[in-house]
């Protein structure tokens, strides 16, 4: 594989990969597949543990390791009812890394320290990122309301600056990196990495339905839509229309389980299914510049050595 | 002491001295969501040179709880 001879940021250096760029660890569509193909082209490939018991998480982690020995994260998302019993778990396989979502991952931090582990939680907030580092994680990922999925309040532009200019730990930006421009543009703001959730949907390797991977690689800017804002839990996708009778539904001051039991399964029907009428197609702001499927290698190297062109030789990271 | 914490939480929740009174809970009375708690529990962190662990941080639903936990620190 081509060496990035000047992406070298602590960021590859923690994780001993080639390239500054993790694969987002997406419910559903982040399984071994796509991890493992991101693994093997120099970036980390990340298995989604979502809702998932241990025993199916496990089994991903095997699947990935028949196909790569080159490091990988499982992504654990606190709000699943399996969260415990998945970190646990992670800590027996001794994971390389761990990404973590929807909460506060301290009290599982020396569980995953002492097996090696490198944790780096998902964080919205400075003060959240400060808490992060001092609980001893190795990075955080700064993640901006561009991304799909479930997001925060602020832009990615306006919260990884304030996080690094608050952390010694790297940090790695996510939301809205679709290109070498968005990579640069991170590296610049303060990033030593990024997260990339939309780009991967697309990948030839991602085992997402054809219909989700048109509906990313047809969107264009407008087409994202947040539903959930009501109920304190939004969520990014584009637009169809499941998302449209969502809305409708919270403007008409639908209940909380109104909105749960449209909610439920969606994102499963979208992922496997391909269903236009009732799927939620998780995706981020950046959709709309997202026009080819591609293998993972190719979308890592054109990442890369766009976002090096515009650099110009200059090691932002660095300073 | 009362004071003192009713203008911090205040301030960080974008309220009036006055709305902020001992019994109220930080959720669901003042509004506040798990990020203003994070950033109000690094406030209280910096200013009293204290640690807050996580596991005292589900003890502080009402303002008067936080009052109570910071006068025992």
């Amino acid at each position: 594989m081509t060496e990035s001879k000047i992406m070298k940021t602590r960021v590859t250096e923690l994780l001993g990969i080639s390239y500054p760029v993790i694969q987002g660890g997406m419910a559903h569509i982040a399984e071994y597949h796509l991890a493992s193909a991101v693994s093997e082209a120099g970036g980390l490939g990340v298995i989604a543990s979502a809702n998932g018991s241990a025993e199916r998480v496990k089994k991903e982690i095997e699947a990935l390791r028949e196909r790569t020995d080159q490091p990988f994260g499982v992504n654990i998302m606190l709000l699943s009812p399996h969260a415990a019993e998945v970190a646990q778990m992670a800590a027996e396989e001794k994971v390389p890394v761990i990404t973590t979502g929807a909460g506060n991952p301290e009290k599982y931090m020396s569980l995953w320290k002492s097996a090696g582990i490198k944790v780096i939680p998902v964080v919205a907030s400075v003060a959240l990122a400060k808490r992060m580092e001092r609980c001893g994680a190795d990075a955080v990922i700064a993640e901006g309301c561009e991304a799909g999925g479930h997001i925060g309040e602020l832009t990615s532009m306006t919260l990884i600056p304030q996080i690094a200019d608050e952390v010694e730990i790297p940090v790695i930006g996510a939301g809205g990196v679709g290109d070498g421009r968005g990579l640069a543009a991170m590296l610049i703001l303060g990033a030593e990495g990024v997260q990339v959730g939309t780009r991967f949907v697309v990948a030839e390797e991602s085992i997402a339905h054809e219909n989700y991977k048109q509906k990313i690689l047809k969107a264009r800017d407008i087409d994202s839509v947040v539903t959930g804002r009501s109920c304190g839990h939004p969520i990014r996708s584009v637009r169809n229309p499941h998302t449209r009778k969502y809305i409708e539904m919270e403007k008409s001051g639908a209940s909380f389980e109104e909105l749960e039991y449209l909610a439920l399964g969606s994102l499963r029907r979208a992922v496997e299914e391909g269903d236009l009428e009732n799927g939620n197609f998780m995706a981020g702001q950046i959709a709309g510049l997202i026009h080819k499927e591609q293998p993972c290698r190719e979308i890592l190297e054109e990442l890369v050595t766009e976002a090096e062109a515009l650099l110009g030789g200059s090691k932002p990271w660095e300073r | 002491m009362l004071n003192e914490l009713q203008e911090i939480i205040a301030e960080k929740l974008g309220l009036s001295a006055e709305e902020v009174q001992p019994e109220k809970s930080l959720k669901d009375d003042l509004k506040a969501d798990s990020l203003d708690l994070f950033d109000l529990v690094t406030e209280l962190e910096e200013k009293y040179e204290i640690e807050i662990p996580t596991e005292d941080l589900d003890t502080l639903v009402t303002v008067q709880d936080v009052i109570d936990y910071i006068e025992k620190r």
